[in-house]
């Protein structure tokens, strides 16, 4: 991806002239005011479980792709074993509630910290595999983590699941009401998919992607790409277990089977349908895969089809996703700022 | 003297890794011609295990037309999943292309895609439970070989498994065929500069490697007497592993990686539950990757 293409010096994209040197603020405003004011106010119009459920479940789909995005879409590490890594931050939620009787302020940022310390361990041998190789060792993780969860009876309750007693709460003050427990959800996907844009959009992401491109390459042009590639990994595992945590305090109970290998395709197919290497592409992908078999729920089981059929029309039909990389840079960088230089003379030097 | 237990272990994995290595035949096939991993071939296994279902119970016919009916749907499946997931995705066939790694991951993506959308209506059309065929089509009578006791599926899958892997090697280094199957697998461009042709080919690789899933679908669903929609995941992926730990593109190896695995398990059972013998397959694929990245039986690779 030449991002520079973008910006050639003296060609402005057609209708852009002056403010895009600013920070557009239309687009991150109306997606604010979706994500804060207009979905709650329906919610609580309607005001059945099943919807708040529904939207929830959205929001902790909406982190898992863009958690995804970070190491497939931007590193370009095919990760096969994703839902394990969101299985071990929802079982560290739920022991920790279980048996140490800690609240959703503590089990949140530890299920993020333990997620990203099993990846860490898993990486250290693993990451300098690359492409199928790569894709099959984390396959092998993803299954070896949930054969954990699903076997390790007297620590995990194996297949029995773990119920969880606590519900969201911040510093002992509770947050029980559905309104409440929407806006917790909220907040804490929104922050951390803020946080993914910032490091996928950034002069970060951009080593990244060099790996991606050709990693040997980059690895001669001086970036560190082991490095950088356990730092992917580890992230985006810490963003998988924040999400686990939110799904842990708001199902109540979890079970392996919420982390099994489908899963992870299921967050793969949301990663690819959206456009590979495309954040808003991958919080799209979320919303269509999550809303799409809820909203088709009157074919019944034909929905379980229907991803499938989603995934393989999107690959084939649309190879770049429904938002590809080229065209969602240019709008992060036009719409949500993200920290795009430019010099004193207009041109455009790249994310910083 | 060997404890007759050890010794019937060792024979369970024994029969454990032939019904790995039926299945890891047609994949390292597969996986040697277009060097993608074929998602889908559990799914082909799936089917030929639901397609020798429905004749047995439509029809009741001897186990001969049983056979064919099964290749025949294997090779219908194999070839129309090379038409879906892989022929879409071989637009360009300049070197950079047929090299590229946006090739291999979409036909991964796409393969995984027809595997999800095959299961799933699989799961529609006859439900998530298990079925079984009539008693008579079982191959599971017990059988008393010395101290230890085997069911007839085991010889059977044994002959199959060593008639596949003799066909194919004759197919593969005696015919016109199999010598065109491994210049494409070597290198599909310069097959093609020679006037071999590359499609067809790769039809005939999959055609090939599907009669072959779909077979020992069917074995397995008649071993076991059961039959279901998921049935062709975790032998799918411990096929995958035997061909990763065999090196890749050598069938012999996978063949020979299977039996350790499925002996490796079946000893595994008796340290820990049952529940964690699978362990034992991906901490093999994990060790393989790490220390012998190449396989044990495989060629060298530029890089891992």
């Amino acid at each position: 991806m030449n991002v520079s293409d973008l910006t050639a010096p003296g060609q402005t994209p057609s209708g852009l002239t002056a403010p895009d040197r600013r920070r557009g603020w239309i687009l991150p405003a109306l997606v604010a005011l979706a994500v804060f004011v207009a979905l709650p106010a329906a919610l609580a119009a309607f005001d059945r479980g099943y919807f708040y459920q529904i939207a929830n479940l959205a929001l902790i789909f909406v982190l898992l792709s863009a958690s995804m995005h970070l190491v497939t879409g931007v590193a370009g590490l095919l990760h096969l074993g994703h839902a394990a890594f969101y299985g071990v931050g929802a079982y560290t939620a739920a022991l920790m509630t279980s048996k140490l009787g800690l609240g959703f302020t503590v089990t949140l940022p530890a299920s993020g910290l333990v997620a990203a310390a099993v990846a860490f361990l898993v990486a250290l041998p693993t990451m300098r595999l690359v492409s199928i190789y790569f894709a099959v060792a984390t396959l092998a993780i993803g299954q070896m983590l949930y054969l954990v969860m699903l076997n390790w009876v007297e620590f995990t309750k194996g297949p029995n699941g773990v119920i969880v007693t606590k519900g969201f709460e911040l510093f002992g003050f509770g947050l029980s009401g559905r309104i409440a427990a929407y806006y917790t959800v909220a907040v804490v996907v929104t922050l951390c998919v803020v946080a993914i844009g910032r490091l996928s959009h950034s002069y970060y992401g951009n080593a990244l992607r060099s790996i991606r491109e050709d990693d040997q390459c980059a690895d001669a042009m001086g970036v560190r790409t082991v490095r950088l590639k356990m730092e992917a990994f580890t992230l985006s595992a810490f963003f998988a277990g924040v999400a686990g945590a939110l799904w842990a305090h708001m199902t109540g109970y979890i079970s392996p089977g919420d982390f099994k290998f489908s899963e992870s395709i299921l967050i793969l197919a949301m990663v690819v349908v959206g456009g590979l290497g495309s954040l808003p592409g991958a919080v799209i992908g979320a919303l269509l895969l999550i809303l799409l078999p809820e909203g088709l729920r009157g074919l019944g089981d034909f929905r379980n089809v229907m991803v499938g059929l989603v995934m393989f029309l999107s690959i084939l039909l649309l190879p770049k996703g429904l938002l590809g990389e080229v065209s969602a840079l240019g709008l992060v960088r036009r719409q949500f700022g993200a920290a795009w230089r430019r010099t004193a003379g207009g041109e455009g030097i790249g994310w910083r | 003297m060997i404890d007759p237990y050890y010794l019937q272990q060792l024979a369970i994995g024994l029969s454990l890794g032939m019904t790995y290595a039926l299945m890891a035949i047609g994949f390292t096939l597969i996986f040697g011609v277009l060097n993608v991993v074929n998602f889908a071939h559990g799914e082909i296994y799936t089917l030929g295990a639901f397609a020798g279902l429905v004749v047995i119970s439509a029809t009741a016919p001897p186990v001969v037309a049983v056979i064919f009916a099964v290749l025949a749907a294997g090779a219908l499946a194999g070839f129309s999943l090379e038409r879906l997931a892989f022929k879409p995705f071989r637009r360009f066939t300049d070197e950079a292309s047929l090299k590229s790694r946006a090739m291999r991951e979409s036909t991964l993506l796409s393969s995984l895609a027809v595997s999800i959308v095959a299961r799933e209506a699989l799961e529609l059309l006859f439900g998530s439970q298990m079925r079984s065929a009539p008693a008579e089509y079982l191959i599971n009578t017990p059988v008393r070989v010395g101290p230890v006791i085997l069911v007839t599926g085991d010889f059977i899958i044994f002959g199959v498994a060593a008639v596949m892997l003799v066909g194919l090697q004759y197919l593969l280094t005696r015919t016109r065929a199999g010598l065109a199957i491994r210049a494409v697998s070597n290198n599909p461009l310069g097959a093609k500069y020679v006037g071999i042709d590359t499609d067809r080919t790769i039809i005939l690789t999959f055609v090939v490697g599907s009669m072959m899933g779909a077979a020992a679908g069917i074995l397995m669903g008649l071993y076991y007497g059961a039959v279901f929609p998921a049935m062709g995941f975790v032998p799918g992926i411990k096929a995958f592993v035997a061909m990763v730990m065999g090196g890749l593109s050598s069938i012999p190896g996978a063949v020979i990686c299977a039996l350790i695995l499925g002996v490796s398990e079946s000893m595994a059972t008796t340290f820990v539950s049952s529940g964690w013998s699978d362990m034992v397959a991906y901490g093999f694929l994990i060790l393989t990757l790490v220390f012998f990245p190449n396989g044990l039986f495989g060629a060298r690779r530029e890089r891992v």
